[in-house]
């Protein structure tokens, strides 16, 4: 009896080994957690082709949308981690939705591969708004007069909008809307005065960007000073996208993605294509992004407890 | 405009773009036509495809199949009683009555004719004023989207056929479903019962399906007495007579204007506009008391209206870069990754590629008529088909649509749940399409009312204060009065009121 377990074993282990050399040998299925046509889509169907090119294996973009992320996210978290299921997670998903509420995976279900793009936050105001500088934004706020827009609660533009509230001890009506593009649109009509979400938001729908939520200055919009600069409080907000396993991967698989996505991420094609659509690549290899990945996860747990946003 | 045109032609008019349109119109149809599969998730097959094709060639596809899928799912809504998307929802209450009197051929002349106007309708709108337009559509924040919902589900009361009570139920039924899942406005999850499928909420597709779909295959397999014959309803394709065109020609019109607009505007999209051209049309014909047992009017304003959105929407999307629906928002993502990227700077930075838009939009509105004439022969013969044949495959691609949307087993559940209700609803003569209303709309109503509290500090009259709403509500009540109106004018003329009496 032993005998034959032993021997299924290393039956099993000699068909496994050269599978694990020979990753990628089938496609390889995305799971992207948002709906086709959506920024993390569209991030996501940005670095599809260039990976594709470089691990020599199909990427097959499957969308399962849903409660900010989430059931994407809990699917792609009870996978095989055979390296056949991947995710293309944003931060929301990634480090602030499972602070929010329950849910099956938490910091430890993911491994980070790489982060392929990173937006600096920015305060914004519409192109024709009478707040044309952040000290008239916050003085009329400190009045009570300013509404911002933005995703749920708990999403970045929220979590953006209380850390302006709070750092600059004033009153902010804060208007939830169903997604970037909608939020853009109230501001763009001047429904609603500002908006704190990706500087990215500004080109692309013509909004007037007032201050980055950053030490350094945006490099897809050098004109625009960071909050530092303008004498704020030091308020450090980003948003990234980044390539998922699922715990448990093997290090063989795991190293196999991570140089991959390293060459995709860095290519020259892929940077001008990312750029086109307004979008800020920045890459992170594993490591770093594991510790950048851990460190927010942590981080968030404290700044909800602070700022009253608590899981139910 | 003009001076970009030759570019813009040789830019479209290459064979790779005219091969892609042709490619495009033939898809655009088939998933229009397949119940369940609509025109979102044609768009997520080919996107895939696109990336190998140059930009003009990919934008070819995505117009095309854009524009026909919308006209596809009226072939299936006349035929056998499903709308094939969810855009021809309106299009069943006329379109099966009339297969049935045996018109289905002239169903679906009338379908193609006037999907053909609503699309050049909306695409003349965007050539001439997008700009202009794209501006117009910001006017309506939170307030005035909520005066825009409210006015569109005024529509319950027109396709509420028989009971006023079990249509108003009906779409409370669809508010309901609409309502399960995360709130936007606090991020917490409702009516998920500690269930965590439900917890994303109920997704349209395998809702619709369920309620039309399904049901009729449960509604055939109960009723029918002969499975193996052949289905009765003759297809092919028939234009109507001159003199029956020249007499709706104001219904052409009318539902061309509302799908550009409600393309234009946020918050409601086409398969509402479909509705709301629908009661617009029964409100005003001279043959209001024909609606609902096969009037072509009925199928005159859904498709054209439908369609017609297709280019408002449009209108906010490349002007603005903000999608009108969830099938522009595809569309948006697909011309982003191929870097187009729709916004204030796309007309001014590339107006050779957007002109190129513009032509191939144009063809593809073309291709509507000529794949809608070559098609109708073949469905015929698919028609042909005993229903214990046809029911089955219905019932099949009815799972693959359910599943595809989002990739979830869940979803299953819901098609056949879904189904099961509708099924019950229908023999207890409720109306289905106040459900399909009530869903796509209840959410939308809530979120709106709420975003508008918030701007007016919880003072609800403070709505008023914005023109645009203040125009809209008054037109809430105006239509919502309007049987009572026409009743009172023709019992002070003295002669029956069999006008008003058909209005419930």
């Amino acid at each position: 009896m032993i005998k034959r377990i032993f021997g299924a074993a290393l039956a099993a282990t000699v068909i496994a080994l050269p599978a694990v050399a020979e990753y990628p040998d089938k496609d390889i299925k995305l799971i992207v957690p948002y709906g086709a046509g959506g920024g993390t889509d569209t991030a996501a169907r940005l670095i599809q082709p260039h990976l594709e090119k470089v691990l020599g294996s199909n990427l097959i973009v499957v969308n399962m949308p849903g409660a900010g992320g989430t059931i994407g996210a809990t699917n792609f978290a009870q996978t095989k981690a055979d390296g056949y299921t991947l995710a293309f997670l944003p931060a929301g998903t990634a480090v602030v939705q499972p602070h929010l509420r329950k849910l099956q995976y938490n910091e430890s279900s993911f491994e980070p591969v790489c982060r392929t793009i990173q937006e600096p936050v920015a305060i914004m105001v519409g192109p024709e708004s009478e707040y044309t500088t952040l000290d008239k934004l916050m003085a009329a706020a400190k009045a009570g007069k300013v509404s911002a827009a933005g995703s749920a609660p708990g999403s970045f533009p929220h979590i953006g909008a209380v850390l302006v509230q709070k750092n600059y001890d004033v009153k902010i009506k804060y208007v939830p809307h169903e997604g970037g593009a909608k939020s853009a649109r109230s501001v763009l009509g001047g429904k609603v005065d500002m908006l704190v979400d990706n500087i990215g938001l500004a080109a692309k729908f013509g909004i007037k960007a007032l201050a980055v939520l950053s030490d350094k200055r945006a490099k897809s919009m050098p004109d625009v000073p960071t909050i530092d600069e303008l004498g704020g409080p030091p308020i450090r907000l980003s948003i990234w996208w980044g390539l998922f396993a699922p715990a448990g991967t093997s290090a063989a698989v795991l190293d196999k993605l991570a140089s991959a996505c390293a060459e995709a991420g860095t290519s020259s094609a892929y940077i001008s294509s990312v750029k086109a659509a307004n979008k800020t690549p920045n890459f992170l290899g594993a490591g770093k992004f594991k510790a950048l990945f851990l460190e927010q996860y942590k981080a968030n747990a404290t700044l909800f407890q602070e700022i009253g946003l608590k899981k139910k | 405009m003009i001076e970009h045109l030759p570019e813009a032609m040789s830019l479209a008019f290459s064979w790779h773009a005219l091969l892609a349109v042709l490619a495009g119109s033939v898809v655009g149809v088939v998933v229009g036509v397949l119940p369940g599969l609509g025109s979102a998730l044609g768009l997520v097959m080919v996107l895939p495809i696109t990336f190998g094709l140059e930009p003009a060639a990919a934008i070819a596809v995505l117009v095309s199949v854009y524009a026909c899928s919308i006209y596809g799912g009226s072939v299936s809504a006349i035929l056998i009683n499903v709308p094939g998307t969810p855009q021809s929802a309106a299009t069943v209450i006329d379109g099966y009555p009339m297969a049935q009197q045996g018109k289905a051929a002239l169903a679906l002349g009338w379908a193609t004719v006037g999907s053909f106007i609503g699309g050049m309708f909306s695409l003349v709108l965007l050539v001439l004023t997008a700009p202009q337009l794209a501006k117009f559509s910001l006017n309506f924040g939170p307030i005035e989207t909520f005066a825009l919902i409210l006015f569109a589900m005024t529509t319950i009361a027109w396709v509420s056929h028989g009971s006023m009570v079990k249509g108003v139920l009906a779409s409370l039924i669809g508010v309901f479903l609409g309502l399960v899942g995360p709130d936007q406005m606090t991020g917490q999850i409702r009516f998920d019962f500690d269930f965590f499928a439900l917890s994303g909420g109920f997704a349209l597709v395998p809702v619709l399906i369920g309620i039309f779909a399904m049901s009729e295959v449960l509604i055939q397999a109960a009723f029918l007495k002969d499975a193996s014959a052949p289905t009765v309803i003759e297809g092919g394709f028939k234009l109507a007579p001159w003199h029956e065109w020249c007499i709706r020609w104001k219904t052409f019109l009318r539902s061309s204007v509302i799908g550009s607009f409600i393309g234009i505007l946020p918050g409601t999209g086409a398969t509402a506009a479909a509705f709301i051209a629908y009661a617009d049309a029964k409100r005003n014909s001279p043959r209001t008391g024909n609606f609902g047992h096969g009037e072509p009017e009925g199928v005159v304003a859904s498709e054209t209206a439908n369609n017609a959105v297709s280019g408002g929407a449009m209108i906010p999307m490349l002007a603005l870069g903000i999608p009108g629906d969830g099938v522009t928002a595809i569309m948006m993502g697909a011309l982003t990754i191929h870097g187009i990227v729709p916004g204030v700077r796309l007309f001014s930075d590339q107006p050779a590629l957007v002109t190129s838009i513009f032509l191939l939009f144009f063809l593809a509105n073309f291709l509507i008529l000529i794949v809608g004439a070559a098609g109708a022969g073949l469905y015929a013969r698919l028609l042909r088909a005993p229903m214990s044949l046809l029911m089955p495959a219905v019932a099949l691609l009815s799972f693959v649509g359910a599943y595809a949307t989002r990739s979830a087993p869940f979803d299953f559940t819901v098609a056949i749940v879904a189904g099961v209700v509708g099924f019950l609803l229908r023999l207890n003569g409720f109306p289905l399409a106040p459900i399909i209303i009530g869903f796509i709309l209840g959410r939308p109503l809530e979120m709106s009312l709420r975003q508008g509290l918030v701007m007016t500090d919880q003072n609800f009259f403070a709505f008023a204060l914005s023109p645009i709403a203040a125009v809209l509500f008054a037109l809430t009540v105006v239509v919502l009065l309007h049987p009572v109106i026409t009743k009172c004018i023709s019992a002070l003329r003295g002669n029956g009121s069999d006008s008003a009496k058909e209005m419930n």
